[in-house]
């Protein structure tokens, strides 16, 4: 195979990991204290098409930055349904997306041109073009943020909180921590990563809107915890893994002759194939927080 | 160590306190759990901790002592009352204003994370900012800690990888780190592996330090040895309070049982020497991975009452659960009428003759949300004529759950249409009774059968009892009411730590005996 | 057993909450629409008329109802069992492709047509049949193996559609359901074959499943309290297996039954728009409908009828159609909350 297109997949391949790593690294944050949130392909959808309207009219960085909050705004109503109104997680996680794909069809219907919406040149973040490729910034704040999540999760008395509480929450609670506040926090600022990588992919990657612009990446992004075990380092690992055979599925779809060896719907399975692997316990182990997906109650 | 050189004594001198000035109290506590237990948990209870003293509340379990413990600390909200701290009232709405107020409280079941270190546990606690790591301070105030109290510990190390004693120590040291000025302990010596005489030579430094300790016990001897003053509770109600100096065991038994002396009901003996029951030095562990039966045999004849007296948390849940397939048995054999029972599903077990009437009946005695008439037939269901093949037989069932409904007195207005989770606990004791006693078993394993009941209703259990008895059945008896124990069993086994320490003779025993057996170390 | 259906009714509770929400996820749904500057009213109106308004409209709304109903089953039977079942849209893929696989093949009609069901049920249930054993063997939470499992599907199906089952006349699409083997249309000029049939039937005998079976008993009993159920001498893993085979069934049936009941292609067409969804929002009939089958025959009629009223309200109102998914999304939020009523009337003492 020529190494110019290996090269090129492994530029693909950082592009792609961008919104996993960055969803997967929020949804640790949430799930180390205690709740799922499945709801993260419909913030990823939402945030991509805020995002790309905030860019169109303020400029790029509004545009990652309303990404944020919708993140955050969606993040914050998961969380007070599910910590604080004791709520299903998955059954609002799943009202979620149902929202999301309603209102970003809706949304894009309005705007004009059902189904997509092409984000202009001058809104889009600007990529830095080496001769090696074009890079985004993105990129480097993709690989940060693991490190960073990390460093609060397993350095900082604020992760400890945030553990404890998945973990053991009357513990938690015996120690004064505010096991609802707790929650609700850790899973808005999750999902406002989630928010983040939507944007992403409107405002920087892609460059425009559908109404199916996620393809899955919530999901893939769910897979990638199990994956890293709630370790964020490993999330970049795994983000990294899975954007590359997302772009490899891309290339091998322009190749004919590759595509009969190897279909590229099968190299697109791939990670969920390993990670259902990982699950059943053929590879390696995965340990939740003994308290994940359980409502708090005192008494 | 004298008053004035140790950093308690300071401590008395810097506050406004003295030895022996009351630094916490509790007066006129009520406490009621709406739907769960019918009468009230705390009634009208007094209680004080004075600085520089190790008071002790002793009970049987259900006197309310971990409740009590659990309002002082904050954990759980008062129904009625007030709680003084140093003479002024306050509100306690959650455990961190119980750290606020200088109470600190070490629970039975230990709140640590289990797979963080121990700094990493008392840094939840720890007031500093959330973005900072503390753990090397904490360490280190760790091991000034564990010198100054004699409780060894190494902050570094994980909960999950410690001995049940040691995660005691690091329990607490985790609440010492906030200098609480009132140290509740709840049960401290109930865990196997913990060193006892280690611990009260470390409270009784810290209380001439002049800390105020309150230690809740069931052990009358532990009580007079560490105690300066013991509180006895029965019921939820305060029976009075006296100088350990003051009183001795007797007295004690007499506060912790009652006066009266029981009755053993009226019967032909035993006539049979059929084993039904078997048990041979079974062993099992707890919820927690702890030991809970350390090789129990006993056997139970047919037409036989087995009791098994003792305070609730010696292992006999665990029995009950191994017996009816509920537990993993670690060693050991269960043998129902001459075949080996152990480890067996719980549908056999059912299938072998074993009737069970469980000790927590709502959560798993009948399935609340279940109808009535469902939760009557919850185990015969499966049978004819209950069922037709696959299909079950509805007008059956109506006609049956009527029948038990009425023979048993279980209230309910509609069979079909209400919730079980209606009920009174009474009357859903009363649906389980029922359900478990209408085939006449071979064997019925009873735990706690009469807990919660009206006196009536006690007797009629009694009666049933007896009547099924004189047809054949067997009974494993599991009570904390000795009169219970006493009127029914044909013989009656005290269980201590997961060991039976002693078998009387139902119609010989003294009550003052079996009592004390309770109440004393093995 | 008038008894029976008695019982169903006095839960006011449950249908309660349902209304409860269903006002909160149109009211909200109103407020968007004027927001983005659509007339409230007039949408709504022409979606309940479009829904329901005519014999036509109506047919169309049964014949969106057919899938949900099966969809909004499997989810049904794993919750009244304690378990998360969303592996619907995974197994309808493979159901809906079952029954394509053997119209590949020239086979006597009526044949064709039975063996297409039993096919499309084989392949719902080897695709639950994973979930049920890494649950009961290994304690795998089904919500993360059929979520991988649902992916994994997904892109198999894309496979099966551009590789193995296409059409050779038209690429994009697969080889039609056989004439023999479709079901016939019941209202002539719409969308609505007898495949409805199914789904009910579906829906009643799991009805009787569980409120007249021993098996829909010991289901119900672990679904409440798995210790209770275990004392009861209920066997987890018979459980287990039975639901999420069940569950497979229905998922697979739902999927076979849209595609050999969907006029005017009968195929299953590349990026599968057509089938995609129905798994999740399956789930959220489910909830609307309380999870008893009889209520979510009711929803999935409502839904179904929102889907084709939808379209009257983006014709006449000129608002998109995909407003009755935010509705929808919002009425499920709201389901999320145990004490839904119980939040309302501690706000309604508030104010």
């Amino acid at each position: 195979m020529s190494s110019l297109y290996l090269w090129g997949i492994f530029i693909g391949s950082l592009h792609a990991m961008v919104p996993i790593i960055l969803t997967a690294t929020g949804e640790t944050i949430g799930e180390s204290a205690g709740l799922f949130n499945i709801g993260l392909e419909g913030i990823i959808l939402f945030s991509a098409l805020t995002g790309a309207l905030g860019a169109e009219a303020g400029g790029p960085i509004i545009g990652l930055l309303v990404g944020i909050g919708t993140g955050f705004a969606i993040g914050s109503i998961f969380g007070l349904i599910n910590s604080y109104f004791k709520g299903v997680q998955l059954i609002a996680g799943v009202g979620i997306n149902l929202f999301s794909a309603g209102m970003v069809a809706f949304w894009l219907i309005h705007l004009g041109v059902p189904g997509h919406h092409a984000v202009p040149e001058e809104s889009r973040l600007i990529d830095l073009y080496t001769p090696l490729g074009n890079f985004s910034p993105m990129i480097i704040v993709a690989i940060l943020m693991p490190i960073l999540v990390y460093w609060l999760l397993f350095r900082t008395k604020l992760g400890l909180k945030i553990r404890a509480v998945g973990e053991n929450p009357q513990a938690a609670d015996v120690a004064g921590i505010n096991i609802y506040l707790v929650r609700f926090l850790s899973t808005a600022i999750g999902a406002s990563l989630a928010g983040l990588a939507g944007a992403y992919i409107s405002v920087d990657w892609i460059g425009s809107v559908t109404k199916e612009i996620s393809a899955g990446r919530g999901f893939i992004a769910l897979a990638t915890v199990v994956f890293s075990g709630l370790n964020p380092l490993l999330v970049l690992l795994g983000g990294f893994i899975f954007g590359f055979f997302d772009s490899l599925a891309v290339w091998v779809s322009t190749m004919p002759a590759v595509q009969r060896v190897i279909p590229w719907q099968l190299v697109s399975m791939a990670p969920y194939i390993v990670t259902l692997l990982i699950v059943a316990g053929v590879i390696g182990r995965v340990r939740f927080p003994a308290a994940m997906g359980i409502p708090y109650e005192r008494e | 160590m004298s008053v004035s050189e140790s950093k308690g004594g300071i401590k008395l001198q810097n506050s406004k306190v003295r030895r022996g000035d009351i630094i916490l109290e509790g007066r006129g506590i009520c406490k009621d759990f709406p739907g769960v237990w019918e009468h009230l948990v705390l009634d009208h209870v007094d209680i004080s901790i004075k600085a520089g003293e190790i008071h002790t509340v002793l009970g049987e379990n259900g006197a309310g002592k971990t409740v009590i413990a659990n309002i002082l600390s904050g954990f759980y909200s008062l129904s009625e009352g007030q709680i003084y701290a140093k003479g002024k009232p306050v509100y306690l709405k959650s455990p961190r204003d119980g750290i606020k107020y200088g109470v600190g409280m070490v629970h039975q079941e230990l709140a640590l994370v289990k797979p963080f270190t121990v700094a990493q546990n008392i840094a939840l606690g720890a007031a500093e900012s959330d973005l900072f790591f503390p753990i090397p301070e904490i360490e280190r105030r760790v091991r000034e800690l564990s010198k100054k109290y004699n409780l060894y510990i190494d902050p570094k190390s994980r909960i999950e990888d410690l001995s049940a004693g040691e995660q005691q120590r690091a329990e607490i040291i985790k609440v010492l780190y906030h200098e609480p000025e009132v140290l509740i302990l709840d049960e401290p010596t109930s865990l196997i592996s913990v060193d006892a005489e280690h611990l009260f030579v470390v409270l009784q430094s810290m209380a001439a330090m002049g800390y105020g300790i309150l230690f809740i016990t069931h052990k009358i001897e532990e009580a007079l040895q560490i105690g300066d003053r013991v509180t006895v509770l029965r019921l939820g109600k305060h029976i009075g309070t006296r100088e350990s100096s003051k009183t001795d065991k007797s007295e004690l038994v007499k506060l912790m049982f009652g006066e009266h002396t029981p009755v053993h009901l009226e019967r032909k003996p035993v006539k049979s020497e059929k084993v039904v029951l078997e048990v041979k030095d079974l062993k099992a562990l707890g919820p927690e991975g702890e030991t809970a039966l350390q090789g129990i045999s006993f056997t139970v004849r047919e037409g036989e009452i087995f009791g098994i007296a003792g305070v609730s948390g010696n292992g006999q849940s665990e029995l009950v659960e191994v017996i009816t397939g509920l537990r993993h048995a670690t060693g050991g054999q269960i043998i129902i009428h001459g075949k080996d029972y152990t480890n067996h599903s719980p549908g056999d077990i059912i299938r072998a003759g074993v009737s069970h009437i469980p000790e927590k009946r709502r959560e798993m005695g009948v399935i609340e949300a279940m109808t009535v008439a469902e939760n009557v037939v919850l185990k015969d269901v499966r049978v004819y004529p209950f069922s037709k093949g696959s299909f079950l037989n509805l007008p059956h069932i109506t006609q049956h759950t009527n029948d038990i409904v009425s023979r048993f007195g279980a209230l309910v207005s509609d069979l079909w249409k209400s919730q079980t989770r209606i009920l009174s606990g009474g009357n859903i004791q009363r649906l389980i009774l029922g359900r478990e006693t209408w085939r006449m078993p071979k064997f019925i394993a009873a735990a706690y059968p009469t807990h919660g009941l009206d006196a009536k209703a006690i007797e009629h259990t009694w009666e049933l009892f007896m009547q099924l008895r004189e047809s054949g059945t067997s009974f494993l008896l599991i009570s904390e009411d000795l009169d219970e124990i006493m009127a029914l069993s044909d013989k009656i086994a005290v269980m201590v730590r997961g060991k039976i320490v002693g078998i009387f003779d139902g119609a010989r025993a003294k009550r003052e005996e079996i009592g004390l057996m309770i109440a004393t170390e093995a | 057993m008038g008894k029976r259906e008695l019982r169903f009714f006095g839960r006011t509770e449950e249908l309660k909450k349902t209304v409860i929400a269903g006002i909160i996820g149109f009211a909200i749904g109103a407020l968007i629409i004027l927001v983005y500057g659509y007339d409230p009213t007039a949408a709504y109106t022409a979606l309940f008329s479009g829904a329901f308004g005519d014999l036509y409209n109506f047919s169309e709304s049964l014949a969106n109802a057919i899938p949900l109903i099966l969809t909004a089953l499997t989810f049904a039977i794993g919750f009244r069992g304690g378990m998360f079942n969303i592996g619907a849209e995974g197994q309808l893929y493979l159901g809906a492709l079952a029954a394509v696989t053997v119209s590949l093949f020239h086979l006597p009609p009526l044949f064709a047509f039975v063996l297409s069901i039993i096919f499309a049920a084989l392949a719902g249930i080897i695709w639950s049949l994973p979930v049920a054993i890494l649950k009961a063997a290994r304690g795998v939470h089904e919500v993360i193996s059929t979520i991988m499992l649902n992916w994994i599907s997904h892109y198999l199906a894309f496979y099966l559609i551009a590789q193995v089952l296409v059409d050779p006349q038209r690429a994009e699409k697969t080889v039609s359901i056989a004439e023999g083997a479709r079901f016939a249309v019941l209202m002539p000029g719409t969308s609505l074959s007898y495949g409805i049939f199914v789904s009910l039937v579906a829906a009643i005998i799991i009805y009787l499943l569980l409120w007249r079976t021993v098996i829909g008993f010991d289901i119900r009993a672990m679904g409440y309290n798995p210790q209770a159920a275990a004392y009861a001498g209920i066997e987890k893993w018979k459980i287990i297996l039975f639901v999420f085979i069940a569950g497979g069934v229905t998922a697979g049936l739902g999927g076979a039954v849209h595609v050999m009941g969907r006029p005017p292609t009968y195929a299953v067409y590349s990026g599968i728009p057509a089938i995609r969804g129905l798994g999740f929002e399956g789930l959220a009939v489910a909830m609307i409908g309380r999870n008893h089958p009889i209520g979510i025959i009711f929803a999935g009629i409502f839904f179904g009828g929102l889907l084709a009223g939808g379209r009257m309200m983006q014709l006449f109102a000129q608002v998109p159609l995909e407003m009755v998914r935010v509705v929808e999304g919002v009425v499920v939020l709201f389901l999320a909350i145990p004490e839904l009523i119980r939040l309302f009337s501690f706000l309604k003492k508030r104010s």
